[in-house]
């Protein structure tokens, strides 16, 4: 069992204000997402169309790849293939390195995170600088994003102003977001003028036309796709659709879903490079032909990555996004986490939760993502041996019904003693916030027993 | 095998599932006329004005580039200017290099079209050259023929200008620049312009 | 009460447990033994009805991975939560209840989500704003006041397993879940799953405050006083 993620949480989030305030901020963006679903008459059948149009995608994933390839490359674009994360980093250095480019403007990719290509860089003497402002945040604070949308949103205006006061010059106290954002507009302005290239992830990839898509709100992907003479796109094989008629569908749910936005302000749709500019696309498998190749999983790779899970969920809510240990936190992180997370630990993330279905309610392509977490339990979670003999050993005493009364019988001789707390009780994670239910006295079928022999006529 | 040879032959054996293409999806009605278009612009943090005629246009624009920056380093692209004709607002070479924009305070551009559903304007790459200029500035004006707005994303992009696909880029642009990354407080004019301000022209 | 209702019921104590545990924790070999005997208990029961909203989920919406879909879908389909019986069976949301107390409702997640016992709060879209069944049946309960919860469908965060996996995340989510019901100014929580009223209850032991549980059963045969 993983009670690993439940003790991060503890230490990483802990009880009281910060992590009221958690859950407030992310659950708001739940009733964003409500809000805005309520006022889209279109907002359930579009869910329909993007759950079809996405099994159809990756159907045809073969044929879509092949035809993107095709398209970019006529428009100018040079096409990478890599296969895994180490591909991936490898070859953005190579193409970094050979240009002499010793800096870089990053906007949001979590493909990227989930590569750790930014320490790569970074170790070979590139600077990379995140230009998202939630994503700046977090790397001046040398921690990761915890969550895909909001990377910072485990972290109050007064960390924030603190961090800016020592990195970014602005006044000791300063915690009002409006004059926090100038301070990183004006910082991170100088980063966009002088980068030597920009590295971007991509929300779609459009065959039929060989177009890469890249959303945002603040226009840090747009800046750096204007100014310097290297464009960088990196983007997990999953995100090629077949047209651009689908895009429709896709982009009128992903705002929508994850800040109740009916668009983001900034979509961009690249066909080859600037004039005079250089446009490289790197497709990355990573894990991804492994889930497409699993009848029952594939459908998790219709994520738009939009996080609305992440928003809806209990758990992810009062655990926080660094809990998880992995670069994608909450219900979709725990559903790739079996075939791309790559550690026995991750392997363990399905069993995070209550398996309370909201996630798969508010997913925009219709994922089940609970019953997703289900059945990675019953293949890819470890299981200790204790815990699989204690499962025989139940299961055994639940076939047999004479059994499994005398079970009973005995479970409730014994606990008056299982619900006090002394040392050694192996309830006491339990009993440390609850008390055990109340001795039930007799069991059901007992009472039945005595209730049908009263009633003997 | 190249990496691209492992990954299709890897994507091939996955593949060959026979689940259909979907029916087109079909949006419901909804408006696409200036006043709808200009709710959910203003909804999100831009300005809406007009529409004026076509005779109105520049005395209005000007007042605007007057309020915001004094009509000092304001820069229009040659449709605009095409247009507006003469104004407090210079041509933008379409070479230049972007770096020499970085001080624009506003910037004036014309919108292929407007999408209703939520008021955001399409940038032809081909006409917002160079493609740094309408990021870059302060400020940014956009012209929109209020006969060119298109109910939904649907038609939208069913109703690319032509070639639009075919050059480097097509940008829908929704209202000022922001974010929200700080506690969720809505801050406009993250990366991108401050502020966002549509004329509708056509009368 | 089924009685009361007219109907003619009966106990097989040959049965023992649905398999859910099984199912979510893995132990896939074990839920599938359990799922076969749960089904040969049941085979020739005209309508398997069960107070917890869960193992009826598990039923209808596991079985089929566990047994087949025909096997599954023949249970199933006579396979009913105590609540959605009484109002879709016998056709009645009026049982002569009597329960003059505030109550709040606990809308456990199997059964607004995977039984469709109630709306869930994350489907939007033109749908008529319909009263779900367990509301509904609450409603005919004379004198019951039935509070309002904000965030109604949040998770209680028990999830079986995970609350003993889990303890301190469960535990958040059940308080905030037990305030929320506090607040809501209800002197009763109740709902179709004793698993999540169990939780609660023992939440409450420990932190001192809010509503007692009651399961939807014990108020439907209430006929006056607690």
């Amino acid at each position: 069992m993983s009670a690993a993620l439940d003790r991060r949480a503890l230490e990483l989030l802990p009880a009281g204000p910060r992590l009221v305030s958690h859950d407030a901020a992310v659950f708001a963006l739940r009733e964003k997402r409500d809000a805005a679903g309520r006022s889209e008459p279109d907002f359930e059948r579009l869910r329909d169309y993007a759950r079809e149009a996405k099994a159809h995608a990756l159907d045809h994933l073969d044929g879509n790849l092949e035809r993107f390839e095709a398209r970019a490359t006529a428009a100018g674009a040079v096409v990478h293939w890599a296969e895994d994360a180490p591909a991936l980093n490898r070859i953005v250095h190579e193409l970094l390195d050979a240009r002499g480019a010793r800096s870089v403007v990053k906007s949001k990719s979590m493909l990227t995170e989930e590569c750790g290509l930014n320490p790569y860089l970074e170790s070979r003497g590139i600077e990379v600088v995140d230009t998202d402002l939630g994503e700046r945040i977090v790397q001046l604070g040398h921690e990761p994003p915890s969550h895909i949308i909001m990377p910072a949103i485990h972290r109050t205006r007064e960390d924030i102003g603190a961090l800016f006061a020592r990195e970014l010059d602005v006044p000791a106290g300063e915690t009002d977001p409006a004059r926090l954002t100038e301070a990183a507009r004006r910082h991170l302005r100088g980063h966009f003028l002088g980068a030597d290239a920009a590295i971007t992830g991509v929300n779609f990839a459009v065959a039929e036309s060989g177009t890469i898509v890249v959303v945002t709100n603040e226009g840090n992907a747009d800046l750096g796709m204007s100014l310097p003479p290297l464009h960088i796109a990196c983007l997990g094989i999953e995100k090629v659709i077949p047209r651009v008629a689908d895009l429709a569908v896709f982009l009128r749910l992903l705002a929508r879903s994850a800040t109740g936005q009916p668009i983001s302000v900034y979509t961009s749709l690249v066909t080859g490079p600037r004039p005079g500019a250089e446009l490289h696309v790197v497709l990355v498998d990573n894990g991804r032909t492994r889930l497409l190749a699993d009848e029952q999983h594939r459908r998790a790779l219709g994520c738009i990555r939009c996080g609305a899970c992440l928003n809806t969920c209990p758990v992810y809510r009062r655990a926080g996004g660094y809990a998880y240990g992995y670069a994608i936190p909450g219900p979709i992180g725990a559903v790739l986490a079996p075939a791309l997370g790559g550690t026995d630990e991750r392997r363990g993330l399905p069993l995070a939760s209550t398996l309370c279905g909201s996630c798969s309610a508010v997913c925009p392509v219709k994922i089940d993502l609970h019953e997703q977490l289900i059945a990675w339990r019953a293949t890819d979670v470890p299981r200790g041996r204790r815990e699989r003999v204690l499962a025989r050993i139940a299961a055994a005493v639940f076939e047999r019904p004479a059994l499994y009364r005398i079970a009973g019988r005995a479970a409730r001789w014994v606990w008056p003693a299982v619900s006090r707390r002394w040392p050694g009780n192996p309830a006491s994670p339990w009993l440390a916030a609850r008390a055990l239910p109340a001795h039930p006295g007799a069991s059901f079928r007992e009472r039945w027993r005595a209730c049908v022999r009263g009633a003997d006529r | 095998m190249s990496a691209r040879e492992q990954i299709l032959a890897r994507v091939r054996a996955a593949s060959g599932h026979a689940s259909p293409a979907p029916a087109a999806f079909v949006p419901s009605a909804r408006r696409s006329d200036f006043t709808a278009f200009a709710q959910l612009l203003v909804a999100a943090g831009g300005e809406a004005h007009g529409p004026f005629s076509a005779g109105e246009l520049a005395a209005r624009v000007a007042d605007l580039c007057r309020a915001w920056s004094g009509g000092v380093r304001v820069l229009a692209t040659d449709a605009a200017f095409a247009r507006l004709g003469d104004g407090p607002w210079q041509p933008v070479s379409t070479e230049a290099d972007p770096h020499t924009l970085a001080d624009v305070s506003v910037a004036i551009l014309c919108g292929a079209f407007g999408v209703a559903e939520n008021g955001a304007i399409g940038l032809d790459g081909r006409e917002a050259k160079p493609r740094a200029l309408p990021v870059l500035c302060e400020r940014l004006i956009l012209l929109l023929d209020t006969s060119t707005i298109f109910p939904d994303m649907h038609a939208a992009l069913a109703g690319l200008p032509d070639g639009a696909l075919a050059q480097h880029h097509f940008t829908f642009v929704a209202g000022p620049s922001k974010t929200a990354d700080i506690e969720g407080v809505l801050v406009l004019g993250a990366h991108g312009p401050r502020e966002l301000a549509v004329f509708g022209v056509g009368l | 009460m089924l009685e009361r209702l007219g109907c003619t019921v009966s106990f097989d104590p040959r049965q023992t447990c649905c398999g859910q545990p099984f199912v979510t924790t893995g132990a896939r070999a074990e839920a599938v033994r359990l799922a076969r005997a749960h089904a040969s208990v049941f085979a020739g029961a005209a309508a398997v009805v069960c107070p917890s909203a869960s193992c009826v989920a598990t039923v209808r919406r596991r079985y089929a991975d566990l047994l087949g879909a025909d096997q599954a879908e023949a249970l199933a389909a006579r396979t009913f939560e105590l609540g959605e019986f009484i109002v879709l069976r016998l056709g009645t949301s009026d049982v002569g209840a009597v329960f003059p107390h505030r109550v709040a409702l606990l809308e456990s997640c199997h059964g607004l989500r995977e039984l469709g016992l109630g709306r869930p709060s994350e489907q939007l879209g033109s749908v008529v704003d319909e009263v779900g069944i367990t509301e509904r049946l609450l409603r005919g309960v004379t004198g019951l006041e039935l509070r309002s919860v904000s965030r109604r469908d949040e998770c209680c965060g028990f999830g079986g397993a995970f609350s003993v996996g889990f303890p301190e995340l469960s535990a958040r989510i059940g308080r905030d879940k037990l305030r929320a019901l506090a607040e809501s100014g209800a002197s009763f929580v109740t709902g179709t799953d004793a698993s999540c009223l169990l939780h609660l209850d023992a939440l409450r032991a420990r932190e001192g405050f809010g509503p007692r549980a009651i399961h939807l059963a014990e108020i439907l045969a209430s006929r006056g006083g607690a």
